[in-house]
């Protein structure tokens, strides 16, 4: 039997069962080409990538970690939150204080009824929360406060309330994982410094 | 006589201290003998009756700043309230870290490799660690007494198991030769007066379950009220201290005694006398070290490079001041009382083989965060430099240090010391509930 047969006599069969095998086939296709790029890669890269747990919650590669919530907004939580962002020209400079923050986002889903939240961050998720309660809390509340039961920064509640609206990520990626904000920070001045020198030796 | 280190109480305590344990306020005498015993309740009556019979005996906060010939202090880990019978609804209004016990929190804690939990010494890491008794004198016949009295109550009340008993015995000097124990939080509250450098008093729910705290409101308390209220939060970490190879790792890294001792300062931010680099940096000061007033009263302003004080020295990096962190930090709301004793004779600095003799540190911390706060220490503080911008330098003292690990003393050029090894390694500890006095009373008559 020719592959010409075989063609027709694939053609023959009810969609519904043709629609099953290429989908298989398909998925095998992928399958093994991400098996030999697996083989392929080097095992160090792989390694420095590994996907670990950011504590609680969260997926974490090397040293940064990932965060992403859906909050539900109240009625005119959207209003006041977009006036504030306009405020500031979507320019949320402040937050480099914070100083684990890689970046972090702020969309509104579903007609402005919710908010998605999502920021990569350094460390775990644990550690750092109880000090925005005491070293930044107005600016925590000013934000959150437009959150559908929001219990305050300071709430004993709070780390369950975040938790409680957090996805955690299926599969997280980072360019540099062992990059901290701090450290690309000390890179950076070291960056500035060699050049420095090497414009004053010429 | 007491020593020079003690503080006096200025100020009309606003807390309870009838109904808060003496160890909250009440400083290690000079020099201090005690005991560490863990029991665990085989029977909960049995444990019941205990408390009954040692509840006279635990002291209170009262007149802290007196002189005492010694006191006792008694702490329950999860498992031993769940032995004494407590119900489920108090049960699990407790901190899910506390319920869990330290050693399940062992990822957290960084306690890998050879601190691993399943190399700890028994009865570390099994559940069976219910009840701590801690006595701490100032002589030995006063400590003998004390410990005396509690184990006749041990020796008659069936249900209640000896599990390890540890003496110790220092003379606030611990056994690499540094004094230490003396850098303290001023409580709100207690009614001490501050002295130079110890910054503003912490409010009082940092430290006794039931207070406001730095946030304004009480942090959460353990139900019912009379069980949580006037509690504590203990953390127990008993340490080896290899006094051998860091004695070595000075030979061969430094030539003389004068610049063995100034790299060691380096390391730990103080000299032996506990005088700190800040204010004598070139060499130990004695005279600074005995002074009360002189020996925390300085800040790091005039020194954000570390020049003086490396960044990443143990003080630094266990009470940042005033440094400039890379990390958003609230520094004020990571301190801990520190209670800790040292086991084991000193070995001096001119020993560069261990004799096999044990010897180190009971590390204890207490506060109403304290569990938080040594989970925070251990990852951010002690087992990595982000915080300060060192990478993944970490504390040259008490972590456990990777294959390779070096330790950085800033300068022009900086020098970078290789080879730095585990100078403290971790033979067990668990998360213990110091409750108060009424809470004893009510535990002991359910």
């Amino acid at each position: 039997m020719g592959e010409k047969d075989l063609q027709d006599r694939f053609q023959k069969l009810p969609e519904a069962v043709r629609e099953k095998a290429d989908s298989a086939l398909a998925d095998a296709k992928i399958a093994l080409k991400l098996r030999i790029a697996e083989l392929l890669a080097d095992k160090e890269e792989k390694a420095k990538h590994a996907v670990t747990t950011a504590g609680r919650i969260g997926a974490k590669s090397g040293e940064v970690s990932e965060l992403t919530t859906i909050l539900p907004l109240k009625p005119d939580g959207a209003k006041q939150l977009r006036k504030f962002f306009k405020l500031v020209g979507g320019n949320l400079a402040g937050a480099g204080q914070v100083g684990t923050l890689h970046n972090m986002r702020f969309v509104f889903l579903e007609n402005d009824t919710k908010l998605l939240f999502a920021t990569a961050f350094d460390g775990e998720w644990d550690p750092y929360i109880d000090d925005f309660a005491t070293k930044i809390p107005d600016f925590m509340d000013y934000l959150f406060s437009n959150v559908e039961g929001w219990p305050g920064i300071t709430s004993p509640d709070v780390k369950e309330f975040i938790v409680k609206h957090q996805l955690p990520a299926e599969a997280w990626y980072v360019a540099h994982p062992d990059l901290t904000v701090a450290e690309a920070g000390r890179l950076k001045r070291q960056e500035a410094a060699v050049q420095r020198f090497l414009s004053d030796l010429n | 006589m007491p020593s020079p280190l003690f503080r006096r109480l200025r100020r009309p305590p606003t807390l309870d201290l009838d109904d808060i344990q003496a160890t909250l306020l009440r400083a290690r005498p000079e020099p201090y003998f005690g005991t560490h015993a863990i029991l665990e309740i085989t029977d909960a009556a049995g444990g019941r009756e205990l408390l009954r019979r040692l509840a006279p005996r635990v002291t209170s906060a009262a007149r802290w700043d007196e002189p005492q010939p010694s006191w006792l202090a008694l702490a329950l880990s999860y498992q031993g309230l769940v032995a004494l019978g407590v119900p489920q609804e108090s049960l699990a209004s407790f901190p899910a870290n506390f319920r869990a016990g330290m050693a399940a929190r062992a990822e957290r804690l960084r306690d890998t490799g050879v601190n691993a939990p399943e190399r700890w010494e028994f009865p570390f890491g099994t559940p069976r660690v219910h009840i701590a008794v801690t006595v701490y004198a100032a002589s030995e016949d006063d400590w003998r007494a004390e410990v005396g009295a509690y184990e006749k109550e041990l020796g008659e009340v069936p249900g209640v198991r000896l599990l390890s008993h540890q003496d110790f015995a220092a003379d606030g000097f611990n056994v690499f030769g540094y004094r230490d124990g003396f850098s303290q939080p001023v409580i709100e509250g207690s009614g001490a007066e501050p002295l130079p450098g110890d910054g503003r008093p912490i409010k009082a729910g940092e430290f006794v379950l039931g207070y406001p705290s730095e946030t304004g409101t009480p942090l959460p308390v353990p139900a019912p009220d009379v069980l949580g209220r006037n509690g504590t939060y203990v953390v127990f970490r008993k340490y080896h201290s290899h006094v051998a190879a860091f004695n070595k790792w000075l030979h061969d890294n430094a030539s003389t005694e004068a610049e063995r001792e100034l790299l060691a300062a380096k390391l730990v931010g103080r000299w032996r006398s506990g005088a700190p680099l800040a204010l004598t940096p070139e060499r130990d000061t004695p005279a600074i070290g005995e002074d009360p007033n002189r020996i925390n009263d300085f800040d790091y302003s005039a020194d954000p490079r570390g020049l003086c004080t490396p960044l990443g020295s143990h003080i630094r990096r266990m009470n940042p001041r005033d440094t400039k962190l890379t990390v958003l930090t609230d520094v004020n709301i990571r301190r801990i009382i520190r209670r800790g004793t040292s086991y084991g004779t000193p070995l001096p600095p001119d020993r560069l083989k261990d004799d096999g003799t044990p010897r180190g540190l009971d590390f204890i911390a207490l506060g109403a965060r304290a569990i938080d706060n040594v989970e925070f220490l251990q990852s951010e503080w002690v087992g990595s430099g982000n915080f300060m911008g060192l990478g993944k330098e970490k504390d040259p003292m008490i972590s456990l240090q990777d294959k390779g690990a070096y330790f950085t003393v800033p300068g022009t050029p900086p020098r970078r010391v290789q080879n730095i090894q585990s100078f403290n390694t971790l033979l067990g500890g668990e998360y213990f509930f110091m409750p108060s006095l009424s809470a004893i009373r009510r535990l002991s008559s359910n």
